[in-house]
């Protein structure tokens, strides 16, 4: 008797639960369509003339022909070369990522095995420049890497080598603090062994070390990559306003200024700036969202 | 310790390789006039044609963006432009050590408004002559029954301007006048820059620089301080407050052309972008009559911009940029340019064909006639304009009041304070 | 073979000497310029002392702007956190399509701040004003970010958009990493959903809440992208009987002055101050999390 009773209260509950389901997943279909509005609103603005958007910048566009347009018209612009600026950026974003997780993965490799209080302290002194704003050095990095580039004979400002190099040292620090992490729970007989057959250090690092890094490896790739594919201040000063070498936020601000709002084209060059990074995202989503907490929490 | 550091140059050598692959002598050209740019773009693209081993290439930068920053980015990025613009004393003063002496340019004979340093030397190209005053719709205030030859004190303008806005209904009009003062939209420079003008110039002769002279020392002189303010208030009470405080340079445009304001204060700069739009009735200028003390009719005149050669070029490059300036002056294609496709009113006096814009061509004829005032804002040191006046007219603009009047006063002295601390 | 002094030092230079150039050479570069009176561009220089730190804390731009940052900074932190764990809630809930809906809340955060704030000021000034005027609603006929009252509240709104979904990732591994058993059983014992979790989740997964505490403070502390793109620190306001722009937050100050105005020595001390502040935030994030550790 008891039992039937209690029983009929779980049926009852589940009932009563599946409706609190619906209602739940009511909401964030709801929720979820008000996040992503704002795209939708870039893209129905970047199908309609001037003078639509002007006029109505709310009803869907009148003749999607139009996006065809204003891309064109972007892509064709003569004071912003955005071509330009998409290949710019996709070669700055992806030889950065490179640089940085083969030299911070090769110096968090160093400064866990190698105990002394050098590697402490060098450990110390990475992890502490993390808090050094972008605005204290702004101006004294782009002088300083101007006197290097004259002593060196090679241009750092405006060129590819330059902000990648800029990009190194910024980004070093929290990519060797994350493989830090990492490398602390690689056991250490693994790589003993490797020497002891004869394995020399670099041997060592790339054939043993660096293939179980890979999972990290795109957990420091997805946190610099987001960032340095979206940065503005750093190709600002570095590449200069818009000098040969241009990366897209510094195309879309160009845009935007050149134009005088224009709202239709500046929802165009927004909407071209957004596509790449939303279409990496849907193909390597699990990848992003892991690597994005990961880096957070650790 | 070498071998790190040949390791570190093998890899920014490396990394180095992607060539810039330059058969010609380039030439780039950074202004910051976006009116122009497509013309300009044309005319370089024509001269590159042209002159054989030599590229023209033109950048553009956004009115209301910052060019001074960019251009000191660029500086710093090592992508100093060949040919770059100033825009007067302050900017001179920033940039003496990047200019070139262009004395013995032959163009020097066609002009008297090119740039010389302190000490006589002529070191910039003036662009164009640009002026403005007052623009009204013809057509609007022949239907109000307002002569704008009237209009030539503070008095008979405020007089003009209750009677449009009394009228707004049946003439279609929003407000009476379009005007541009926000820091959000970028038009602030309409305000900190033309319109501050008229307080450092107004109603003087030409070259009196007295009151720049003034409130460069921290010093402003109280009446005409007080009159200018009221002339202030009066433009931002028959403005729509929602184009003045947050529109953009567009939406200013957009409502004289649509006929939403019959009044606008701007640039002969607009000509070519009203042609754009499609403007469909006459247009003029009245002076800014801001008192009541003399007869406003003249215009505020001014070589706006010049071009200036960097001075840390190749002699071979400094030749070639002054090639395609002269080229500029004295050839058909460049006149041409600047009449008719920038639509700018060209400081040589060997130009002589005729713009077609209707501010364009009210300049002309007030420079034909004489008694114009000067423009002065370039004498204030950089970022003036958008860092100290804006914000002021931004927040009077606002709200435009009676109480609100006075504290503008006071901000205007104040901003001659900050201004005189950063001489 | 093994390890040799030699290869470790390769190892270690290109990270070092990147660091120390980009970095630290410049950081000591910065804070020494900032005793100086020069403008950036000219070769004339003279050390002043502290007068450029004096008068920053004499300048009401300065102290408006210090002000509102640390206002929008306590704005964002409540904000971002509290929607991003309802968020996390929500998608560790037993609905349907859990990955879908992370991954569309997310989605925001890999927009750089200069594209959406291009994007937010025409949803501002044209988009819901176009809707408030159809719809005859008063409030909504005018720009959110031309009102210097709202204008930190509508930068709010747009970093919330962007940011929650990112912190929301963070409650999830959390939530994900405590057992499920302590929560079902205080079911059984009758607490209601609310209690559950302000008693057992909240403290269970407070690390995660510190972790996210410091994100969204430097985040917002920081905040520059947005700022240039979407007010360009517009409107004006008087403030202490000066005039300033209501929404010029820090960095963007100390951009203004260093570069727009070319007072580059007064812009170079205002951020040494601004790096002291990140250095307070920092120093206290490890004494919570030591703190912490200790206590756990």
């Amino acid at each position: 008797m008891a039992d039937a009773l209690h029983l009929d209260a779980v049926g009852q509950k589940q009932q009563h639960s599946k409706a609190k389901r619906i209602v739940l997943e009511i909401f964030a279909i709801i929720l979820m369509l008000v996040v992503l509005s704002p795209f939708v609103i870039v893209l129905f603005n970047s199908a309609k003339t001037f003078d639509h958007i002007t006029r109505d910048p709310v009803s869907p566009p009148e003749n999607w022909e139009n996006l065809r347009i204003n891309i064109e018209a972007v892509m064709h612009d003569p004071t912003t070369d955005f071509i330009g600026a998409f290949k710019d950026s996709a070669i700055i974003t992806a030889l950065s990522l490179v640089v940085i997780v083969i030299f911070s993965s090769m110096a968090a490799w160093v400064l866990v095995r190698n105990k002394s209080k050098f590697s402490n302290f060098t450990f110390m002194l990475f992890v502490a420049a993390m808090v050094i704003p972008f605005q204290v050095v702004m101006y004294p990095l782009v002088y300083f890497l101007k006197s290097v580039g004259d002593f060196l004979g090679t241009r750092m400002l405006g060129t590819y080598h330059g902000i990648i190099f800029a990009y190194l040292g910024f980004g070093c620090s929290l990519s060797i603090f994350v493989f830090h992490g990492f490398i602390k729970s690689i056991p250490l007989a693994l790589e003993e062994s490797a020497f002891i057959d004869g394995c020399s250090q670099p041997g060592v690092f790339f054939k043993i070390i660096l293939p179980l890094l890979v999972p990290t490896i795109t957990t420091v790739a997805i946190l610099n990559g987001i960032w340095i594919w979206n940065d503005y201040l750093l190709p600002l000063l570095v590449l200069g306003g818009n000098g040969e070498v241009q990366t897209i936020p510094l195309a879309v601000t160009a845009f935007a200024g050149a134009y005088v709002k224009q709202w239709n084209l500046i929802m165009t060059a927004a909407l071209l700036a957004m596509v790449p990074i939303v279409v990496l995202f849907i193909f390597a989503q699990k990848y992003i969202i892991r690597g994005m907490v990961e880096g957070a929490v650790k | 310790m070498r071998k790190f550091i040949a390791t570190l140059l093998v890899l920014v050598l490396a990394l180095g390789l992607v060539p810039t692959l330059a058969e010609d002598l380039n030439i780039t050209l950074f202004h910051n006039k976006v009116e122009i740019a497509e013309p300009l773009q044309a005319f370089a693209k024509l001269y590159s044609d042209k002159t054989e081993g030599v590229t023209v290439n033109i950048e553009t930068l956004g009115g209301g963006a910052d060019y001074s920053g960019n251009l000191t980015a660029k500086l710093t990025a090592e992508s100093m432009p060949d040919i770059f613009v100033i825009e007067g004393d302050g900017d001179y003063k920033l940039w003496q050590e990047y200019v070139t002496d262009l004395s013995d340019e032959k163009w020097n004979e066609e002009t008297t408004l090119a740039y010389k340093d302190p000490e006589g030397k002529v070191v910039g190209f003036p662009v164009s002559i640009e002026g403005f005053g007052l623009g009204y719709n013809v057509e609007l205030l022949d239907k109000a029954g307002v002569d704008p030859a009237t209009l030539t004190t503070f008095s008979a303008l405020k007089e003009a301007f209750e009677k449009i806005d009394g009228m707004k209904g049946e003439l279609g009009l929003d407000s009476v006048v379009s005007m541009g003062a926000s820091v959000a939209g970028g038009t602030w420079w309409v305000a900190g820059h033309h319109n501050f003008s008229i307080y450092l110039g107004g109603g003087l002769d030409f070259e009196d620089t007295t009151i720049v002279d003034m409130f460069n020392k921290g010093e402003v002189d109280e009446e005409r301080l007080a009159d200018y303010a009221k002339y202030v208030q009066l433009l931002f009470q028959f403005s729509n407050k929602e184009v003045t405080t947050n529109g953009t340079y567009d939406d200013q445009l957009a409502a004289f052309v649509n006929k939403k304001a019959a009044f606008i204060h701007q640039g002969n700069w607009v000509d070519p972008s009203f042609a754009k739009m499609n403007i469909d009735f006459e247009y003029d200028y009245i002076s800014h009559p801001f008192n009541d003390k003399q007869e406003h009719t003249g215009l505020y005149l001014f070589a706006p911009s010049f071009y200036v050669l960097n001075s840390k070029n190749s002699p071979e490059k400094i030749q070639a940029a002054k090639d395609f300036l002269e080229f500029l002056v004295f050839s058909e294609e460049g006149a041409d340019y600047m009449v008719n496709g920038a639509g700018m009113v060209p400081a040589f006096a060997n130009v002589t064909l005729q713009p077609s814009g209707g501010f364009s061509k009210a300049l002309v004829r007030a420079n034909a006639e004489g008694g114009n005032h000067g423009v002065f804002f370039g004498k204030l040191p950089p970022g003036t304009g958008q860092d100290v006046l804006a914000p002021i007219y931004d927040l009077f603009a606002q709200d435009a009041s009676d109480e609100n009047l006075d504290f503008f006063i006071e901000d205007i002295k104040g901003a001659a304070k900050t201004v005189s601390e950063k001489q | 073979m093994k390890r040799s002094k030699v290869w470790d030092a390769i190892f270690l230079a290109p990270c070092i000497i990147a660091l120390i150039m980009v970095v630290l050479i410049p950081f000591v570069q910065g804070v020494s310029f900032s005793l100086t009176d020069w403008n950036g561009v000219r070769s004339e220089i003279h050390y002043v002392g502290f007068d450029n730190y004096k008068e920053m804390f004499n300048s009401i731009e300065f102290l408006y702007s210090f002000r509102i940052t640390l206002l929008y900074t306590l704005i964002n932190v409540i904000m971002v956190n509290i929607v991003a764990f309802l968020l996390a809630l929500l998608v560790t809930s037993r609905v349907r399509g859990k990955n879908l809906y992370r991954a569309a809340f997310f989605v925001p955060n890999l927009i750089g701040g200069i594209v959406l704030g291009y994007t937010w000021q025409f949803m501002f000034n044209d988009f819901f004003t176009a809707i408030g005027k159809s719809l005859g609603i008063g409030w909504m006929s005018s720009s959110m970010i031309a009102n210097k009252n709202l204008v930190l509240l509508a930068m709010s709104i747009v970093n919330t958009w962007q940011y929650a979904g990112y912190i929301m990732l963070i409650f999830v591994a959390g939530i994900q990493s405590t057992s499920q058993e302590v929560m079902e059983a205080a079911t059984v014992d009758g607490a209601s959903y609310i209690q559950r979790v302000i008693k057992i989740l909240i403290p269970m997964i407070a690390s995660s809440f510190t972790i996210s505490l410091f994100l969204t403070i430097t985040n917002s502390f920081k905040a520059f992208d947005l700022n240039v793109a979407l007010t360009n620190g517009g409107p004006s306001m008087r403030y202490m009987g000066s005039v300033v722009k209501s929404s010029q937050l820090l960095a963007l100050t100390i951009y203004n002055k260093s570069i727009t105005s070319k007072e580059l020595a007064k812009g170079q001390a205002l951020s040494v101050v601004f790096f002291l502040m990140l250095v307070v935030f920092s120093l206290l994030q490890v004494y919570l999390s030591k703190k912490r550790e200790v206590e756990a």
